[in-house]
């Protein structure tokens, strides 16, 4: 493995990273904040070990797997200690488990907090833990693809690790017209949403964060009470709107937009997707109304709100579900393991997994049946492989193994069961919110470090997909 | 980038350089902060907090100065008076040259009207008077003004600690945040330091040694000095210049 390639790329990733704290550093300036000289020193940190690889690294063709791998997984554990140190050295609420965990939910776009008064940060913070969300959101490698030059091989390796084989299927193009697409469409629906959002009455500054958050499916908010805060059914619908899109594979999104065929309204996928989501939004908003907790129309509006921004794993609040019937909290929780579709910004076990694993369930039925069939399955009518059937159902196992070991852990640390449940799998989803003391309204301080510790682990571990991580560990054997 | 050798090395280390210099000058500047903050709080809170206990010590003396001229301790009560009254008087001096706070100049301008009012009860003769043993005159009149000038000094003090409690908080921030960039720099560095390792072995020593085994194998005769440097720098010179210094030693020997 030749480290002085790995360390190059590594340096683009902390030089990308470095341009969004030095916007962070001119609103830390402008407003003069207590939090310039963290976002400074963390600024030109950035840079100093960004360029030194380039000073002594030639040119580098060609990546071998091992090398994409490594650079996969090192760059998001990079990326994510540099992105805790404004937090660390600013001080507050956090310590060093608190900035950690803010950052690594951040980048993997989980967007659960350990603070208790989001509001006390400085604006150039705020912004810092929205930049996080926008550039995890995506993913900092297809960012640095897009950057990285004379690098054309070294781009197939590299996007070949960082999506998925079920993320790269509905985009047919070449390795850098996806990279191309996937920004675009990224841009594109950050600059809709904020106007968007401004048009509905958020200032600049919360409009620019709140759509960092939601096309990111982040869920980081300005205010305390997220979304609650601005009493508007606007920026409410605005937010649904984006939510629902940004959990939608971006090469169909980039298809409905140029009228290709393979776009959204043809996507068998994205039917299935919206049908699901539509029930369980009913499901919610008519136990509520059962339950007398709210009206018809109120069981509606905070129903959709709730279901599509966990079901997108975005995270955004604008009631606190924990106090809900407890049917309601068992529909949410499934859509905090469906999580949305492959080839989104979402994370976790992907829509098209779920998709893919009940047919083949119903094949492996059939194949009971008539022993000699032969049976495929098609998805947006694509045959699909047996080897990528076998890696999704062997995906959904790790994925449900991880989320058992975890909430096991946390049991052993006296947590009760609702909590330590709920977080694995809103955490492994990078969801953010689960019930009990982590609700949606809630934060995840009161746990102990430890526990925080290893939930930031299982945000990396949906983040990247567990087969990278377990790659990165098992190449060498 | 074909950097030479010379060029890597001073770049490399004006990085390290500079990043030292920038943790350096950040810590400075949080601590000389961090020392303005506590100048603040010493001269700004503290004397007026010090100064208002003084002054509540005083007043609690004057009021038993009062009762002793009530008992008709005339010499007694008058000394404990004077006495007091010094003492208050420049402990309100310190308070008064002090005032740091928003309202705490109208606080003071309070504390020195009742303080006025308050004197006046015991500056006029109280013993062989029908005051003496009077103690209705004590509870209507001297002791009223005595309660409201304490709550005036007690005010006084408060909004002076609740500062102090502010700027410690904040001192205790600054105090981080002095601390912190130097505890990065320094795991910086050292990453810093292992980085340039790499660097130095992968540049320097690995060309270098391979360098060397190849003029070994010139004993055996293989007159060509295999190049694996891909970089253009000084070590890829010597490799060119070793290749022509023995392609001319092997046209000398055919020569012969």
């Amino acid at each position: 493995m030749r480290l002085e390639v790995i360390f190059k790329i590594l340096g683009v990733v902390l030089l990308f990273n470095a341009a969004f704290l030095f916007i962070a550093l001119v609103i830390a300036y402008s407003n003069q904040e207590s939090s310039l000289i963290p976002l400074l020193f963390t600024t030109l940190t950035c840079i100093i070990f960004g360029l030194f690889p380039m000073v002594f690294s030639g040119k580098h063709e060609a990546l071998s797997f091992a090398e994409g791998i490594t650079v996969v997984v090192s760059g998001w554990v990079i990326t994510c200690v540099i992105g805790m140190l404004p937090y660390l050295m600013w001080g507050g609420e956090f310590n060093l488990i608190d900035a950690w965990f803010e950052s690594v939910s951040g980048y993997t776009t989980t967007g659960s907090t350990i603070l208790n008064d989001i509001e006390a940060l400085p604006k150039s913070l705020l912004f810092w833990r929205s930049a996080t969300h926008w550039i995890g959101g995506v993913g900092i490698i297809i960012f640095v693809l897009l950057i990285l030059p004379h690098a054309r091989n070294a781009r197939i390796t590299l996007l070949n690790t960082e999506m998925s084989e079920l993320s790269k299927s509905n985009f047919h193009y070449k390795a850098r017209t996806t990279i191309q697409i996937l920004i675009v469409v990224y841009v594109g629906l950050t600059l809709v949403e904020t106007l968007l959002l401004r048009l509905a009455g958020m200032n600049w500054f919360d409009a620019i964060n709140h759509a960092f958050a939601t096309i990111a499916t982040g869920g980081f908010s300005t205010k305390n009470s997220s979304i609650a805060y601005f009493e508007n059914v606007w920026i409410e619908v605005i937010i649904m709107v984006f939510m629902l899109l940004s959990g939608i594979h971006f090469g169909l999104i980039f298809g409905t937009i140029t009228g290709s065929r393979y776009n959204i309204f043809r996507s068998k996928v994205v039917r299935s997707y919206v049908v699901i989501m539509f029930l369980g939004i009913m499901l919610v908003a008519l136990k509520l109304v059962i339950n007398d907790f709210y009206s018809w129309s109120e069981s509606l509006r905070f129903a959709s709100f709730q279901v599509i921004s966990v079901g997108t794993t975005t995270g955004f609040a604008t009631v606190d579900t924990a106090i809900w019937p407890v049917f309601t909290q068992m529909v949410i929780i499934y859509f905090t393991i469906q999580c949305a579709m492959a080839g989104s910004t979402s994370g976790g076990l992907k829509f098209d997994r779920v998709y893919l694993f009940i047919k083949s369930v119903k094949k492996q039925i059939q194949l009971i049946k008539h022993p000699a069939g032969v049976f495929a399955i098609k998805m947006e009518n694509k045959t699909i492989s047996d080897s990528l059937e076998r890696q999704t159902m062997l995906f959904v196992v790790l994925y449900v193994f991880t989320f058992f070991i975890t909430t096991l852990l946390l049991t052993t640390m006296d947590i009760d069961l609702t909590t330590a449940f709920s977080a694995s799998i809103a955490t492994l989803g990078n969801v953010g919110p689960g019930f009990g003391n982590v609700s949606s309204l809630g934060n995840f301080d009161g746990l102990p470090n430890l526990a925080k510790f290893i939930l930031s682990l299982n945000m990396l571990l949906g983040r990247l997909e567990i087969y990278s991580v377990i790659a990165l560990f098992t190449i060498r054997k | 980038m074909a950097l030479k050798l010379k060029t890597k090395l001073l770049a490399g280390f004006m990085l390290l350089v500079s990043l030292l210099i920038v943790a350096g000058s950040v810590s400075i500047l949080e601590f000389m902060k961090l020392s303005t903050s506590f100048t603040t709080i010493l001269e700004n809170n503290y004397k007026s907090i010090e100064a208002s206990k003084t002054m509540l010590e005083a007043l609690e003396r004057e009021d038993s100065g009062i009762l002793l001229l009530l008992l008709g301790e005339w010499e007694e009560g008058r000394k404990i008076l004077h006495e007091s009254d010094k003492v208050f008087m420049e402990a309100f001096t310190v308070a008064k040259k002090n005032i740091t706070e928003a309202n705490e100049d109208e606080l003071i301008a309070d504390i020195q009207r009742k303080y006025l009012h308050y004197k006046e009860k015991w500056a006029r003769p109280i013993v062989d008077t029908f005051k003496e043993g009077n103690i209705d005159w004590y509870q209507s009149n001297a002791h009223q003004e005595f309660i409201q000038l304490k709550t005036s000094i007690n005010q006084l003090m408060s909004i002076n600690q609740e500062s102090l409690y502010e700027k410690a908080t904040l001192l205790k921030d600054n105090g981080h945040r002095a601390v912190m960039p130097s505890i990065i720099s320094i795991i910086g560095a050292i990453l810093f330091s292992l980085l340039l390792n790499f660097y130095l072995n992968q540049q320097f020593i690995f060309p270098l040694k391979k360098l060397i085994k190849a003029v070994k194998s010139l004993n055996q005769g293989d007159f060509q000095v295999q190049s694996s440097n891909k970089n253009k720098d000084e070590i890829f010179q010597l490799e060119l210049e070793i290749n022509q210094m023995l392609k001319r030693i092997a046209r000398k020997n055919d020569s012969r």
